[in-house]
């Protein structure tokens, strides 16, 4: 097969995308935002709670969507949760870094992390809005 | 070695694009001919000579260049003229698009002929091209929008369509070929618009390169086409409307081109066609249609039509054949594409899957957002065919096809 195409999709992209995790509604929350791709028709839901120390402690998603963007969407909640604004910022930085397809420079995100997965999408410059989808919706969110 | 296979290996030498290599080295496979066709080299060529030996504004000046210039937009007039069977130049209206067509025919039939609570038909299937201009009216101008349904072949439901007139019905606007599903308009609703005495847009843009068009036998009061659907450029459009109505309804934008006389109090406006052309036209793209047109009469429209038919026809029992692909629509009157699904994958895994197989198609709502919900789908894949294209390509897709369904299932 394609070494691309393996790439893109590895594994744990076809099995989030598959099985998203934290798929639901997030009750009570306190925070939510819409994501839409005008392009192809994906959408997703994203509701959080962010507790009085700024933490996330809980978010979820609903939505329809290709592959890249449900499991994206599906381990941005996996990582999000627990984390303090101030780093699920960085990790937004660092993560729209990296699908852009420059790994150089990011700061929280390293190697190790399931997000890395997706770097595969910087050879689809296509495909970078339908990772990026779900995270868009995040950063409006805070904005909100 | 066959006719059709003859034709297609000569028609091919004339596309340069055919020979580029995709990310793996793969042989470009272009199903995508519905968002844009490929090129000629004539078109091409005939674009640059323009701008080195030809160029300069338009209906303007009296020098050498001007004249030139001049002769080549008006000659590509022509050209369009007889490629639509249209009884006069007058009659044909330079664009920048097709959507630019709809909404210039949108806004000015509205200000000569339309008032608050009358009715336009559109239906179910139309681009979003062919929504919007309406629904600005609706939203600006309290017009009422009426959709007809559509039967599970993806043709227009006749008696539905029938039964949304009223003596309100002012316009129908419908495409005249399906960019979802490749069907052709049941020329039955143009018919039926004649007996009420009602104008009709057609949306040519997918039928334009693929059937024969002849406005006058068709009986549609307007038409609108793309140069790049045709195998010309992006950035000219086509409006053929009938000179009685173009000769009455406003000018569409207002500016250099399209007076007839100005001074500080008000203006007259030019006649036919330069009424509706304001401003410096894409006059280097409307002789590159001019052009596309010529290489079209070349292989002979006839061949073209009978040769992508043949493909269609293949492609449709090939696909059909395969269990986890669900095609949209049927098989009546399918003119160069096809839309589908396959169980469980993203239009969008297909997509990228066929890429990196050098093969490109269409993956999304193609401007069909309505459509797609009421086929209950988020998106679909779509294969489109020019005149380039062969039976080798769509069994090289179905390949391909098999091992996408096999990776993303497995």
């Amino acid at each position: 097969m394609n070494d691309l195409i393996n790439d893109l999709y590895q594994e744990i992209i076809l099995d989030h995308g598959r099985e998203p995790r934290n798929f639901g509604k997030c009750e009570p929350h306190n925070k939510s935002a819409d994501g839409h791709n005008p392009l192809c028709g994906d959408n997703l839901k994203l509701t959080f709670l962010l507790n009085d120390q700024n933490i996330i402690e809980d978010i979820k998603f609903t939505g329809e969507g290709c592959a890249i963007s449900l499991a994206s969407a599906s381990l941005m909640t996996e990582k999000l949760k627990g984390k303090k604004i101030e780093v699920a910022e960085e990790i937004f930085k660092d993560f729209t870094n990296l699908v852009s397809g420059s790994d150089e420079d990011l700061k929280v995100l390293n190697e190790e992390d399931s997000l890395y997965a997706l770097k595969g999408v910087g050879r689809f410059p296509m495909r970078v809005k339908c990772a990026t989808m779900a995270w868009h919706a995040f950063n409006q969110a805070l904005k909100d | 070695m066959d006719d059709s296979k003859t034709f297609n290996l000569n028609v091919r030498k004339d596309f340069p694009i055919l020979s580029k290599k995709i990310l793996e080295k793969k042989d470009l496979i272009y199903f995508d001919t519905a968002a844009s066709a490929q090129k000629p080299n004539t078109v091409i060529n005939e674009t640059n000579d323009f701008y080195k030996n030809h160029y300069s504004n338009v209906s303007r000046g009296v020098h050498t260049l001007s004249v030139e210039s001049t002769f080549r937009y008006e000659d590509a007039r022509k050209k369009v003229q007889k490629f639509l069977n249209a009884r006069s130049e007058n009659e044909i209206i330079f664009t920048k698009s097709a959507t630019e067509g709809i909404n210039l025919v949108a806004q000015t039939f509205y200000e000569k002929f339309m008032q608050k609570g009358d009715e336009v038909i559109l239906s179910l299937i139309e681009h979003h091209s062919n929504l919007i201009p309406w629904f600005f009216l609706r939203d600006k101008y309290g017009v009422a929008l009426k959709f007809a349904n559509i039967q599970p072949s993806g043709e227009i439901d006749i008696d539905h369509f029938e039964s949304l007139f009223t003596n309100k019905t002012k316009i129908v606007s419908l495409t005249h070929l399906s960019n979802v599903f490749g069907t052709e308009l049941n020329e039955k609703a143009i018919s039926i618009c004649k007996d009420k005495n009602v104008p009709i847009l057609l949306d040519g843009c997918q039928s334009a390169a693929h059937l024969k068009i002849d406005v006058q036998k068709l009986g549609c009061d307007f038409f609108v086409f793309s140069g790049h659907k045709t195998y010309g450029p992006a950035g000219i459009g086509v409006l053929y409307g009938t000179e009685n109505l173009l000769s009455e309804m406003p000018p569409y934008q207002g500016g250099g081109g399209m007076i007839g006389d100005v001074s500080l109090e008000g203006a007259s406006y030019a006649e036919l066609p330069a009424k509706y052309e304001a401003g410096t036209p894409p006059l280097v793209e409307a002789h590159g249609l001019g052009i596309a047109i010529d290489y079209m009469n070349k292989i002979g429209l006839d061949n073209i039509i009978e040769h992508e038919n043949e493909i269609t026809k293949y492609a449709f029992n090939k696909l059909n054949e395969i269990d986890f692909i669900k095609i949209h629509g049927g098989d009546n009157k399918r003119n160069s594409i096809i839309s589908f699904n396959i169980k469980n994958v993203h239009s969008h895994e297909v997509s990228s899957f066929l890429d990196v197989e050098g093969i490109a198609i269409r993956a999304g709502h193609h401007c069909c957002q309505p459509l797609m919900k009421h086929l209950g789908v988020n998106s679909t894949a779509r294969l489109s065919f020019g005149v380039y294209n062969s039976l080798e390509e769509v069994d090289k897709l179905v390949i391909a096809l098999h091992k996408c369904k096999e990776f993303f299932n497995k």
